[in-house]
This record gives structure tokens, sequence and C-alpha cells, in this order.
């Protein structure tokens, strides 16, 4: 790890421990104060620029230098559009769109959009964060090539969706929308990979606090005269957590190791598919350890596994990506599968 | 989580060049009919002339020092050339355990003169080991073993039984962990030692055992008052226990413990590919994506290893997370025949896919059962 990098983690990581907590968490949907304090500080730090070119004002890292951060903030639980602000401010920038200041989020799930002139209408679906700001990303194909549309959204056609997220997503109908800018994609990346790996980043930082909270919990709660933490059965299973996570720590290893890992869509497949299936096993775990407590609102674990349920659906599923790498190796018909892997 | 890191590190060219010497040598060995493919060969399948030819080779103690006949290699190197191995099925089982722990316990613990004779013939593929741990009343708890050698005059006298020792029956030598003083009354891993031990000597009687497929591997080795010199001892007396736990790490973290079936997978893929392809590319993928991890996490190791780190929790992570993965792709197999049932499967499939089936219950149980393993990770957790 750079020096660059590590001194943005540890100042990232002070921002974040001094503004976030589990109120800060349950507050947000009455009132926003408390957050923009925390954005404001996120702001003046870089963040949501550090992967965006020097000539449009932000701090040119490479992309692969994000995921750390971005994993670091979801691992603290920030109830904030950290990789949607620093995703679309990326996309903007490579595709040399000026992004504008302050939050923004994008949409890539789109119902019968059509442009006439400069103005777009449609439908958005599932677009993050859309409480915290009215700047969007649409990434959509019109008339055969892959646009990015930069709009400023009105606002009165806006619906909560409620979804298992602990994170807010909203649909959006758009009636003749203006449009800020428009241009062709220009990512060297397709961006329904590079979500898989800000997904995957998100959730081991979250599945990493899910561990720590099972052994804290554990290690405290006494039933039958006992920490929890000693009995086997419970001991069993959070090891099982550890393997778990482990494991996707490494896919991801490998994909933020790698130099060209926008080309690599072998990796980024295992990541999602490893990612997805650990979240899928530490849900379970960790809800099982914790009893009832971790089914309130008032205790934090539900923040974090709400996410998971989420963001293993997001950019394709394991399900998806297990077809993906299938197709990948099996369409190749030069290579058996040892070749394939090594 | 840091104790539990997998760094990653890059196949280099070198690394890719020897992956493919071995590779061209493997596909010779088959063209000459020098050996069939079988599954779980690193347990069933023993050729001392295979193992004799990777020694020649020089794959053999590939990390050991050349004064010792070895060949100053990397642990990557190694890693390489055993993946290679396991996943041709190739008959490695002779040398597999004087390859994999015992050559280096003796390199670490061992006095020169055992160095002197016994390293240059692990390397050469003459000389081989089997691993001297379980008793009939001491299974995953190894603290309890009650082997017990004591002193006497100019050397020690070894008695007790060891169990389920893979390939006693072909093997020179045998490391026993033994009990050379009492437990202390809170510490039970006080007072153990490891020996030595020339299965040649007289008094000790090797007996087979037959496992539930049929085949021989397993052994009950009888030591009936053995004589033993002065130097059997290995290493440190009363330090037996921290011995075994690096030992261990050796056993557990290699790449045979997902790549046992892997013919077995390899296979049925060449055999069914375009019906795969239309109706099995979800299997597959997920299938590929674990077995790459492990792979991966496990090539991590092999670099730990080298930088002389000892990464016992983390053998137990590829370990347990190979034994699932071994069993989760025999079933997804098993499930396909509902597709083309088991009878119209090519022969030697049906074969690999029934050995597979029947050996697999052992994969869990064999260098430390699941409990074991989710027991250490548990202990490095701060949970018990």
């Amino acid at each position: 790890m750079n020096e660059e990098l590590s001194i943005i983690l540890e100042t990232t990581s002070k921002i974040l421990n001094k503004h976030v907590d589990h109120k800060l968490r349950q507050n947000i949907d009455n009132d926003n104060s408390d957050l923009i304090n925390l954005w404001g500080e996120i702001k003046q730090l870089g963040l949501p620029k550090i992967a965006v070119k020097d000539k449009f004002n932000g701090s040119g890292l490479p992309l692969s230098t994000t995921l750390p951060i971005i994993k670091l903030s979801n691992n603290i639980g920030a109830p904030i559009p950290l990789s949607e602000t620093i995703l679309s401010n990326y996309i903007l920038s490579e595709s040399d769109i000026n992004p504008p200041s302050g939050i923004i989020t994008y949409a890539i799930d789109v119902k019968n959009l059509k442009i006439i002139g400069n103005e777009i209408s449609g439908e958005l679906i599932s677009v993050p964060y859309l409480n915290l700001t009215d700047k969007v990303v649409v990434i959509a194909e019109i008339e055969k090539t892959k646009k990015v549309i930069l709009i400023k959204n009105s606002g009165e056609d806006k619906e909560l969706k409620k979804n298992f997220l602990s994170e807010p997503r909203y649909n959006l109908k758009l009636n003749k929308c203006k449009i800020l800018d428009i241009k062709p994609i220009n990512l060297r990346i397709n961006f329904k990979h590079l979500g898989a790996i800000v997904r995957s980043a998100q959730m081991i930082g979250s599945m990493e606090k899910i561990l720590d909270l099972c052994i804290d919990y554990c290690s405290q709660r006494k039933q039958f005269g006992r920490a929890l933490s000693k009995f086997q059965a419970i001991q069993h299973q959070i090891s099982e957590m550890a393997v778990e996570l482990s494991a996707s720590s490494a896919a991801l290893s490998t994909i933020t190791n790698s130099d060209d890992f926008y080309k690599n869509k072998k990796d980024i497949a295992i990541l999602k598919i490893r990612a997805g299936a650990a979240a899928g096993k530490v849900i379970a775990i960790s809800h099982q350890v914790h009893g009832a407590i971790g089914f309130t609102q008032e205790y934090e674990l539900a923040y974090f596994t709400r996410n998971l349920n989420s963001w293993r659906n997001d950019f394709g599923n394991e399900s998806y990506w297990e077809d993906v790498l299938g197709k990948d190796f099996l369409e190749n018909n030069n290579q058996n599968l040892w070749e394939y892997l090594t | 989580m840091s104790k539990f890191n997998f760094p990653y590190i890059k196949e280099t060219n070198d690394l890719s060049n020897l992956r493919k010497e071995v590779r061209n040598f493997i596909t010779k060995s088959l063209n000459h009919k020098d050996f069939e493919p079988s599954a779980d060969a690193w347990v069933f399948s023993a050729s001392p002339e295979f193992s004799k030819k990777l020694g020649s080779m020089g794959w053999l103690g590939m990390s050991f020092p050349k004064k010792y006949g070895g060949n100053e290699r990397t642990a990557l190197e190694r890693y390489v050339v055993t993946e290679e191995l396991l996943a041709s099925g190739a008959p490695v089982a002779a040398h597999w355990i004087a390859d994999r722990q015992s050559g280096s316990q003796i390199l670490r613990y061992g006095n020169e003169e055992q160095k002197k004779s016994i390293i240059p013939k692990i390397t050469a593929g003459e000389c081989f080991f089997a691993i001297g741990m379980s008793e009939p009343d001491s299974g995953s708890d190894l603290a309890s073993v009650k082997t017990k050698a004591t002193k006497i005059e100019n050397g020690w006298k070894l008695e007790g039984r060891k169990i389920w020792s893979t390939g006693a029956h072909i093997a020179n030598y045998m490391i026993v962990l033994v009990r050379t003083s009492p437990a202390s009354e809170n510490n039970r891993h006080e007072g153990l030692s490891q020996f030595l031990v020339d299965l040649s000597l007289p008094n000790v009687s090797v007996k087979g055992i037959p496992d539930m497929t049929g085949q021989r591997h397993f052994n009950e080795t009888l030591f009936d008052n053995v004589i033993l010199s002065e130097d059997a001892l290995l290493g440190v007396e009363g330090k037996g226990w921290s011995q075994v736990v690096g030992e261990l790490a050796l056993e557990r973290s290699g790449p045979e413990r997902f790549l046992s079936h892997f013919t077995l997978l390899e296979s049925f893929i060449n055999e069914f590919k375009n019906i795969l392809i239309k109706s099995g590319s979800k299997l597959i993928g997920k299938l590929i994506a674990e077995l790459q991890t492990l792979r991966r996490m496990s090539f991590s190791i092999a670099s730990m290893l080298q930088n002389g780190e000892s990464p016992e929790t983390q053998a137990a992570f590829v370990k347990e997370l190979g034994n699932k993965f071994e069993k989760t792709m025999v079933e997804t197999l098993r499930e396909f025949s509902n597709i083309i049932p088991l009878y119209e499967w090519p022969s030697q499939l049906q074969n690999l896919f029934e050995d597979a089936t029947l050996r697999i219950p052992s994969n869990s149980l064999r260098g430390g059962t699941t409990e074991i393993m989710k027991g250490i990770i548990a202990r490095q957790l701060g949970l018990r």
C-alpha cells in the first residue's frame, strides 16, 4: 500500500469514526444535518473526486485505490453515498464530462427511456440516495450506443422503494427532464463489472464488521452460566463466517493487486460469486448467534445485514456471474479446465 | 482480521515456464503409459518408479539445501510442481509425505548425520515416510497419545502403537509423536517428543487395515519395546507439540486439499462439454470460482512458508474450504446424472466418480477433522 493511500485511509477513518454511530444511521430519514456535516469533511478530504482526472480538479488516483476507502467506509457503516459519488464522478470524468460538485448518484436500470431534443423521459429504477442529491448519472443505451447522461431531477415523481436495503433507493419517473450533459460512454471497464467489484468491496467491509460484532456479542452474552463464545456450536458457526470472509478478501485482493483488473472478467466474476455466497452465510449465521436482539432496529447488526442482502443482488447476483464464468470457460474450445485455471 | 490475510502472489514467468515443463513431462509419461490417472492419487496411488523419475527431474525436496542433495528452489516452485502432478492424477503417494513434511521436519530438527543420510534419498525419490500421530485411543485429541519412549543407556526404548498411517507398509521411516514424560497438570502439551524411527528395526510390525473401499493404504504399526539409538530423538525432548504443530501447517495447506479429485472434474467436463454449454454453465462457473479462490489462498500460504512464517491458522482455512469444495463438486456431478444417467457415462469416468463418492468422507477426517479446523480458527478469533 502506498503512503498516500494509507494517509487517506487514516484520515477517512478518523472522520467517519467521529461522526458515525448507530443513531446517525437511524436518524437519516428525519434529519440530514449531521450527515451534511459529515459529508462536508469527506468532501474537504477530496474523496468524491478521488478518481476524477486532474483537468476536472480531481485527484486522478487510479480506481483501484478507491476500493480500500470504500471498504473502510462500509466497515464503519457510514450511511453516505460514498461509492455512488466516487463511481458517478469517475464515469463522468472518463467520458469527458466535468463532474458537478456535491453528492451525485447513478441509475443503470431504466425503462422506456426517450430523449427528445435536450429532454429525457422514462423511468429510472432503484436509484440510490436520491434523498441526498438531485443529480443523477444515467447510463443507458440510446440509439444503439451506450451513453452517459447527466441530469438534474426536479423531484416531483420520486417514489421511495421499500426494499431490504438499509440505504434509501428510489424509483424516479422522468417527464421531459432537462439534460445537463450527454456523451458516449468512455470506460475501460464495463460499468456492471465495476459495480460488481465495488459492491463486493462494500460487502467485505461490512462482513468484517459483522464478524467483530458476533465475536464481541458472544463473548459478553451469558446463557446457561457461561459466555455464548464458550459453546462449541457457536464457535464453529463463527469460524465458518471467518472462513467465508477470508476467501472473499482473498478474491478481492486479486483484483486490487492487478494493474489491469478492468480487463479481467474472470477474476471479477470470481469475486462477486465468492463475496455474494459469503454474504448469504454471514447474514444467516450472524443473526443466528445474536438471537432476537440482532433482529431489532435498535441494535446495529441489521443495518449491516440488510445492506448485504441488497448488494449481493446488485450488478449481477451469484447465479448471473456463475453463468458468465461457466460460459467464459466452456465456450472457449481450445482449453481444458486446468489450462483455463492456470 | 489481519491475521487471516492471504496476500496476493503473482505467478511469475519463471513459474509458468516450470509449469509447462512439468506438464510436458506428464504428457510424455501418459503417452508412454507410465501411469493411469486416478482419484485421490496422493493417498492411494503409489509408484516408487514414478517417484524416482520425479527425483531425477529435480522435483522432489525442491526447496531443500543443495548440500543435502536438494535443489534450493522456492516453496512457490514446489507449489507449482505439486499442483501439476495432482491435477493430472499422477501416482505420487509413495513420496508424498516425505516430500511434503517429513523432509522439512528433519532439516529443521534433525542432526547432521540424519540430514546427510536421509535427505538426499528423499530428493532422489528413494526414501518414503509415514506419519505417526494418531493412536487407537487418540484421534483428534493428539495430546492424549500414550506411545512412550523411555530413556535407556545409549538410547531410547519405544513402546506403543500408531494407527491410520497411510503408506507405512511401503515407507522406510515414520516420525512418531510420543510421550517422553507425563503431561503437567495445566499443560497437556508438555512432555511430548518426536522420534525418527526406521521401520525396518526389530520389534516394529506394520499391519494393513483395509479401508471401506477395500484398498490398502491405512496401517497400524506396533512398537514392541523397540530399541532406538540416542539420535533417533528428532528435535528437542519435550517440545514435540510445537514441532508437530509446525508440521501440520505443511500437511494441511497444500493443493491436495482441493485437487484430490480434479481428474474427475476435468474428465467429466471433457466428456459432457456440449451438454454443459447448454445447461450447465452455472454449475461449472460456481466450481471454478471456488477452486480458483482456493488456489489463490494456498499459493499465498506457500509464499508464507517461503518467508519462514508459520501459517497454521491459514492452513486450517484452506483445508476446511478445500474439503467442502470437494464434497460440493462430487455432489454437483451426482446431480448431473439426472440428465445423463450414470450407466451411460464412459466406464473410466464412472470409475472415477464412484471412487470419489466412496472416498470423499475421508477428506474431512485425514489431516485433522472439520471440527478441529474450526476449533483452531475459533481460538485465533479469541473465542476459546
